[in-house]
C-alpha cells in the first residue's frame, strides 16, 4: 500500500500559478524527495497530496482511490511539519495518542503502538514531558513518532530537518534512512538541501517554478541531468558551464554534438596539472579532503576545479587543467541535454 | 488545577465529538464556521444591533408608551424639544432645561475630570516607573480602586462625606467647622470629580506605565552621558516618546467621562438639586425613572450623546493605530 | 534607567533630591487616600448603630463591657463604668440604676455597697469588639443573602457564556477564511464604540419584548456578547500557528476538537484575562441591572446596596457591612490575579 498518483495537478492563487500541471507516480514503499529552490512549489505540492489544500484542477489517487476531494484526515497519511507543530499543551504521550484517539482506537492498541514507536525512536523517557521541555532533536523525534504511530499509508515530511543544527541533521538523516528501511512505507520528503535529497531518496523530483524538471534516481540525476537547471542544482561545488570553444580546449580529443550550445563539466571532473589549457588561480579553498580552486581560463571564463586530496597551489599560480574523458555534459540552445 | 479542569473538559469534548463530526460532514467547513459564529452573533444581533436600529425609531416617535406599535411618528420633534433654546448657555431659556443643565454639568465635569485624571495618572506612572522599592506593591495599591464597583466607591465616600463622617472629624480636629459637604453645590461637584478620579486614575496610570516601560533604557543612558538634565530628559525624551500613549489615554478618559453616572449617582443622586446630574442620569431618568417618562426624548438624547462618543471613538481608534505604527 | 529613575536617583547616594521627596510624598498620600477610606469602611462596618452615630467617631469598634452582678434580687447583667471617686482614686463599677444625673453604682465584687456617682464623673468601660451582627443579620433576616446569590449567579453564568460564545466567534474569525469575515469584523469594531448607556431605551424594549424583563437572564444576556472579548481573543488566537491546526487535521481531529482541544487550551492566558475582567465587570454592573430589575428578590448586591442606601431610615451599619461583603470577591481577584489584570490592561487597554 502507498501508491500515489498525481494527474495534471494545478494550483492557482488568483492570477498566480503555483503548480503548473504536475504528473507524478510514486510507487509503494518508495522514498521520494521533492527538491528545488525556494518558491518552486515543492511545499505546495506536498500540501495538495496531504489534503490540507485542494488543487485547483487535476486528480490525486492513493492506492487507486480518487482522493482529490477527500479531506486530510481521511487520506490515511501522516505529516511531519517543518516547525514540528507539536501540541504545546500536551505531553509527548498525548501528542502521540491524540490522532489515535480521534480514530477511536482501543486504549490497549494505542498504548502498544506508542510503546513501539517510543522504543524505535528512543523517546520512552520523554513521555511525560511537554514539547517546551524538549531539545530540538527530541522534538524532531516526537514529531516523527507522532507520524509513525498512525501507521500511515505514506509519510509526508516537510523540510523536517531544517530547524536542526548541522551535526544533528546528519545523524537524523541517517536515522530517517534507517526508519524507512525498516518500515518500508512510502515517504515523500520536501527539502531544499541537495545532500539530504541525494542521501535519502530512491527517486528525486526536481521542481522549478511549479513544474517538474526531472524525476530520477540520485545517481541518474547526477550523471545524466536532463537540463542545465538540474545539472547546476545537483552537485557541489556547482557544475562549470562553458562555451564549446572552452570545452574543446579542456578536452581536445572529445567529439562535440552539433546541437551543443553549452558544455557542462563538474569540478570533480577537471584535473589540474594535466593537459594543455592554462588556468590562472584566483582563490584556493583547502578543505583537507579536497582542494577547490577558483580560476580563469585563457578566454577569461571562470572555472572551479575540485581536486581530491591536498595540493600546493597559491593565488596567482598558472596551472594546466584538463577534463576527464567522457565526463562532459552537452546542452542545446534551449538548455536541454544533448547526448554525445 | 489543570488536572481538575481536564477531566470534565475531556468528557465534554467526547460527548460533543460525534454530533459535531456529523454536522461537519453534513454542513462542511462553512457549516462549522456558521456554528462557531452563531451564538455570539445571535446575542450580539439581538442585544446590540437591533437596539441600535430601534434607537432611531424611538427618537422619531412620541408619547410615553414603551412599545413601538403604540407610539406615533413625530419626526424631529424630540430633537427640537432638546435643542430649542433661547440661549444655549442658559438652560433656563431652553424648552428642556433639565437636558441643558445635564449637558453643561457634563461639560464642566469632563473638562475638570479629564485634566485632573490624566495629570494624576501621569505623575503616578512616572513615579511607579522610577527607581522605587516594591514597584509591584505600589502598582497594586494604585490599581486597587479600579476594581471596586461604582456603588462601593459611592458608598465608601458617602460615608466619609456625611455630616458626622470622617472628613468632618478631620475638620474639627483641625479646628474648623464641620461642613455639610454633599448639600453644597460646589463641594458636591468637586467631590463627584474627585471620587471618579480616585476610582479610575490607577487604570490610566497602568496604561501610561506600560508606555513608559516600552521606552528603551539606553536612550536615557545616552542622555545621561550627554549630561542632559532630568527636566530636559523628561521634556525632550519621555514626553515625545510617550505622546502617542498619552493621546490614547486622554481620548479614552474623555469617552468614559462623557458617560459618567454610577458612582456619582450613588454618592449624590444628582444633587443637591440638579448640580451633579449628568447626561447619562438625564437619559436614565427621562427614559425609566421619572414620573414624566418619555422614551422618545431619552432615545434622542442618547443618540446625541452617542454621536459625540462615536466621534471620540473614531479618534481613539485612529490614534491607537497611529500609536501602534510608531 | 527610566525617566523618573533619572529624576529620582539620589545624587551619588548623598542626601535627598527634591524628586525623592515628591516620590515619597506621592506614594504616602496614595497609600492613605486609597486604603484609608477602605479601612475606614471596614472598621465602621463592625460598629454598633449607637457608635456609628457618635461624633467625633472612634477609630476602632467598641462595645460596652458589663458584668453579672447580684444586687440582692438575683444576678443581673449591668454595664460597667470607670468611676472617679471623691477620694481621687478610680474604680470599675457597675451601674445599678440612675436617677437624673446621679447613678447608683456598686463594685461587682461587693454588690451591697452602693455609691452615688455623678454621671459626669464616670466613663463607660469599653473594649474593642466587633459587631458581627451587622453581617449576619442582613444576610439572614434581610434580603442580602438572596442579593448575594443573585450576584454570584449573574457573574458566574455571564462569565461562562461570555467565554464560550466569544471564544467560538474569535476562533471562527481568526482561523478560517470566509466571505464576509471582514464585514463581521467591521461590525464588531464599530460596536466597540457604542456603549450600553447609549442603547438603554431600545435595549429595554427588546429585553421586555423577549420576556426577559425582571429576570436574571435579562441582566446576563445583553452583556455577554462583548465586542471587546471577541476582539481580544481573536488577536490572541491569531498568534497560534496554523501548522498546529493542520497537524490536528492530519490527526483526524474534527473542527470542534480543534477548537476545544487545541485552540482553547492554547488561548488560556487570554481566556484567563477575559474571565477575570468579566467577573469584575458583571459583579460591579450597576446601571443595566438597575433598569431591568424592579423586583426586590432579583436584585443583585449592587442594586440592593443602592436601594438600601436610598431608603429614608438608613441602616448604615448593615449597608457598610454588606459593602464589605460585596468587595470580597474583588479583593480575591485583586490579591491573586492582579498580575494578570495589569498585564491585560497594559497589553490591550481594555477595562
Amino acid at each position: 500500500m502507498g501508491h500515489i498518483r498525481l494527474e495534471v495537478v494545478r494550483k492557482t492563487y488568483g492570477p498566480l500559478e503555483v503548480l503548473k500541471g504536475i504528473d507524478l507516480s510514486i510507487e509503494k514503499g518508495e522514498f521520494v524527495v521533492f527538491v528545488g529552490p525556494s518558491g518552486c512549489g515543492k511545499s505546495t505540492l506536498l500540501r495538495q497530496i496531504s489534503g490540507l489544500d485542494r488543487p485547483s484542477s487535476g486528480r490525486i489517487e492513493i492506492d487507486g482511490r480518487d482522493v482529490t476531494d477527500v479531506g486530510a484526515a481521511d487520506r490515511g497519511l501522516a505529516m511531519v511539519f517543518q516547525s514540528y507543530a507539536l501540541y504545546p499543551h500536551m505531553t509527548v504521550r498525548d501528542n502521540l495518542a491524540f490522532g489515535l484517539q480521534n480514530n477511536r482506537m482501543p486504549k490497549a492498541e494505542i498504548a502498544s503502538r506508542i510503546a513501539e514507536a517510543a522504543r524505535m525512536l528512543e523517546i520512552g523517557h520523554l513521555m511525560t514531558r511537554r514539547p517546551g521541555q524538549l531539545s530540538g532533536g527530541q522534538r524532531q523525534r516526537v514529531a516523527i513518532g507522532r507520524a509513525v504511530v498512525r501507521d500511515p499509508t505514506a509519510f509526508l515530511l516537510d523540510e523536517p530537518l531544517s530547524n536542526l543544527d548541522a551535526e544533528l541533521r546528519v545523524s537524523m538523516r541517517a536515522e530517517l534512512a534507517a526508519l524507512h528501511a525498516r518500515l518500508k512505507t512510502t515517504m515523500i520528503y520536501v527539502t531544499h538541501d541537495q545532500v539530504e535529497a541525494m542521501t535519502l531518496a530512491d527517486r528525486i523530483v526536481v521542481l522549478r517554478d511549479g513544474a517538474i524538471e526531472q524525476v530520477a534516481t540520485p545517481m541518474e540525476l547526477f550523471n545524466r541531468p536532463a537540463n542545465r537547471f538540474v545539472a547546476g542544482f545537483i552537485g557541489a561545488p556547482r557544475m562549470n558551464f562553458l562555451d564549446v570553444a572552452d570545452a574543446a580546449a579542456l578536452a581536445p580529443g572529445q567529439a562535440m554534438p552539433g546541437a551543443a550550445a553549452s558544455v557542462g563539466v563538474r569540478p570533480q571532473n577537471l584535473r589540474p596539472g594535466d593537459g594543455e589549457a592554462a588556468m590562472t588561480v584566483d582563490l584556493v579553498e583547502a578543505l583537507g579532503t579536497e582542494t577547490v580552486l577558483h580560476g580563469r581560463l585563457a578566454s577569461g571564463s571562470r572555472v572551479i576545479v575540485a581536486h581530491a586530496g591536498q595540493m600546493a597551489a597559491r593565488r596567482g599560480d598558472v596551472l594546466a587543467v584538463a577534463a576527464e574523458a567522457g565526463k562532459l555534459h552537452f546542452f542545446d540552445a534551449a538548455d536541454r541535454r544533448v547526448e554525445a | 488545577m489543570g488536572a481538575v479542569l481536564a477531566a470534565p473538559a475531556g468528557l465534554l469534548a467526547h460527548l460533543f465529538d460525534a454530533p459535531m463530526r456529523l454536522w461537519q460532514r453534513i454542513a462542511g467547513r462553512g457549516g462549522m464556521i456558521a456554528f462557531f459564529l452563531a451564538p455570539n452573533m445571535a446575542i450580539f444581533g439581538l442585544f446590540v444591533i437591533v437596539p441600535l436600529g430601534l434607537n432611531v425609531a424611538y427618537a422619531l416617535s412620541g408619547g410615553t408608551a414603551l412599545f413601538l406599535p403604540q407610539r406615533s411618528y413625530v419626526g424631529a420633534a424630540n430633537f427640537e424639544r432638546l435643542l430649542t433654546c433661547g440661549d444655549h448657555m442658559d438652560p433656563a431659556t431652553c424648552r428642556d432645561d433639565l437636558f441643558w443643565i445635564a449637558v453643561w454639568n457634563t461639560v464642566r465635569f469632563v473638562g475638570l475630570q479629564v485634566v485632573v485624571l490624566v495629570g494624576v495618572a501621569m505623575v503616578t506612572a512616572l513615579i511607579l516607573n522610577g527607581k522605587i522599592r516594591a514597584r509591584g506593591f505600589w502598582r497594586a495599591v494604585f490599581f486597587f480602586p479600579v476594581l471596586l464597583s461604582p456603588v462601593v466607591v459611592g458608598l465608601i465616600w458617602k460615608w466619609i462625606f456625611q455630616r458626622q463622617g470622617l472628613l468632618n472629624w478631620v475638620m474639627v480636629e483641625l479646628g474648623m467647622d464641620p461642613v455639610n459637604w454633599l448639600t453644597d453645590r460646589t463641594w458636591a461637584f468637586l467631590f463627584s470629580v474627585g471620587i471618579s478620579v480616585w476610582a479610575h486614575a490607577g487604570f490610566y496610570a497602568l496604561i501610561l506605565l506600560a508606555g513608559l516601560q516600552a521606552i528603551p533604557r539606553d536612550i536615557y543612558e545616552a542622555a545621561e552621558m550627554d549630561r542632559t538634565s532630568p527636566g530636559r530628559a523628561f521634556r525632550r525624551i519621555t514626553l515625545p516618546l510617550l505622546w502617542p500613549n498619552l493621546l490614547v489615554v486622554i481620548v479614552l478618559a474623555l469617552i468614559r467621562a462623557v458617560q459618567v453616572f454610577d458612582e456619582v449617582y450613588v454618592l449624590t443622586g444628582g444633587g443637591p438639586g440638579t448640580s451633579t446630574m449628568y447626561l447619562t442620569q438625564y437619559i436614565y431618568e427621562t427614559g425609566f425613572a421619572s414620573s414624566l417618562r418619555n422614551p422618545g426624548v431619552a432615545a434622542a438624547a442618547s443618540l446625541l450623546m452617542g454621536g459625540v462618543l462615536v466621534v471620540l471613538t473614531i479618534a481613539q481608534l485612529g490614534l491607537t493605530r497611529w500609536r501602534d505604527r510608531q | 534607567m527610566s525617566a523618573v529613575a533619572f529624576l529620582t536617583r539620589r545624587r551619588g547616594g548623598r542626601g535627598w533630591h527634591w524628586t525623592d521627596v515628591v516620590t515619597f510624598g506621592w506614594l504616602a498620600a496614595g497609600l492613605v487616600l486609597i486604603f484609608g477610606p477602605a479601612l475606614w469602611l471596614l472598621l465602621s462596618s463592625f460598629k454598633t448603630p449607637a457608635q456609628l452615630a457618635e461624633f467625633p467617631p472612634s477609630i476602632l469598634p467598641y462595645a460596652s463591657r458589663s458584668a453579672m452582678v447580684d444586687t440582692g434580687d438575683g444576678p443581673r447583667l449591668l454595664p460597667l463604668y470607670t468611676v472617679e471617686l471623691p477620694d481621687g482614686t478610680t474604680a470599675v463599677m457597675a451601674e445599678k440604676n440612675r436617677i437624673g444625673i446621679m447613678a447608683n453604682m456598686v463594685r461587682p465584687e461587693a454588690p451591697d455597697e452602693v455609691v452615688k456617682v455623678n454621671i459626669n464623673a464616670r466613663q463607660p468601660l469599653r473594649e474593642v469588639a466587633f459587631a458581627t451582627g451587622n453581617y449576619t443579620t442582613p444576610l439572614q433576616a434581610f434580603d442580602f443573602g438572596r442579593y448575594l446569590w443573585n450576584s454570584v449567579f449573574v457573574t458566574v453564568i455571564a462569565t461562562l457564556i461570555t467565554l464560550l460564545t466569544n471564544s467560538m466567534a474569535a476562533f471562527a474569525l481568526s482561523k478560517y477564511e470566509f466571505k464576509g469575515r471582514g464585514a463581521v469584523m467591521m461590525v464588531i469594531v464599530a460596536t466597540l464604540m457604542i456603549p450600553l448607556s447609549v442603547n438603554l431605551v431600545p435595549l429595554y424594549s427588546v429585553v421586555s419584548a423577549v420576556g426577559l424583563l425582571n429576570t436574571r437572564w435579562g441582566v446576563i444576556l445583553p452583556t455577554v456578547a462583548t465586542p471587546t472579548g471577541v476582539f481580544m481573543l481573536r488577536q490572541y488566537m491569531l498568534t497560534i500557528p496554523d501548522e498546529l491546526l493542520e497537524a490536528a487535521r492530519m490527526d483526524n481531529a474534527s473542527e470542534w476538537q480543534i477548537y476545544w482541544r487545541i485552540v482553547l487550551p492554547l488561548a488560556a492566558p487570554a481566556l484567563a484575562v477575559l474571565a477575570i475582567f468579566s467577573v469584575v465587570w458583571r459583579w460591579n454592573d450597576f446601571l443595566w441591572p438597575l433598569i431591568v430589575l424592579s423586583r426586590k428578590e432579583l436584585f443583585t448586591l449592587q442594586i440592593g446596596l443602592n436601594s438600601y442606601a436610598g431608603e429614608l431610615n438608613v441602616h448604615w451599619q448593615f449597608i457598610l457591612a454588606m459593602t464589605v461583603v460585596s468587595i470580597i470577591p474583588v479583593l480575591i481577584v485583586f490579591f491573586f490575579l492582579q498580575r494578570f489584570i495589569t498585564a491585560g490592561i497594559a497589553g490591550t487597554g481594555l477595562k
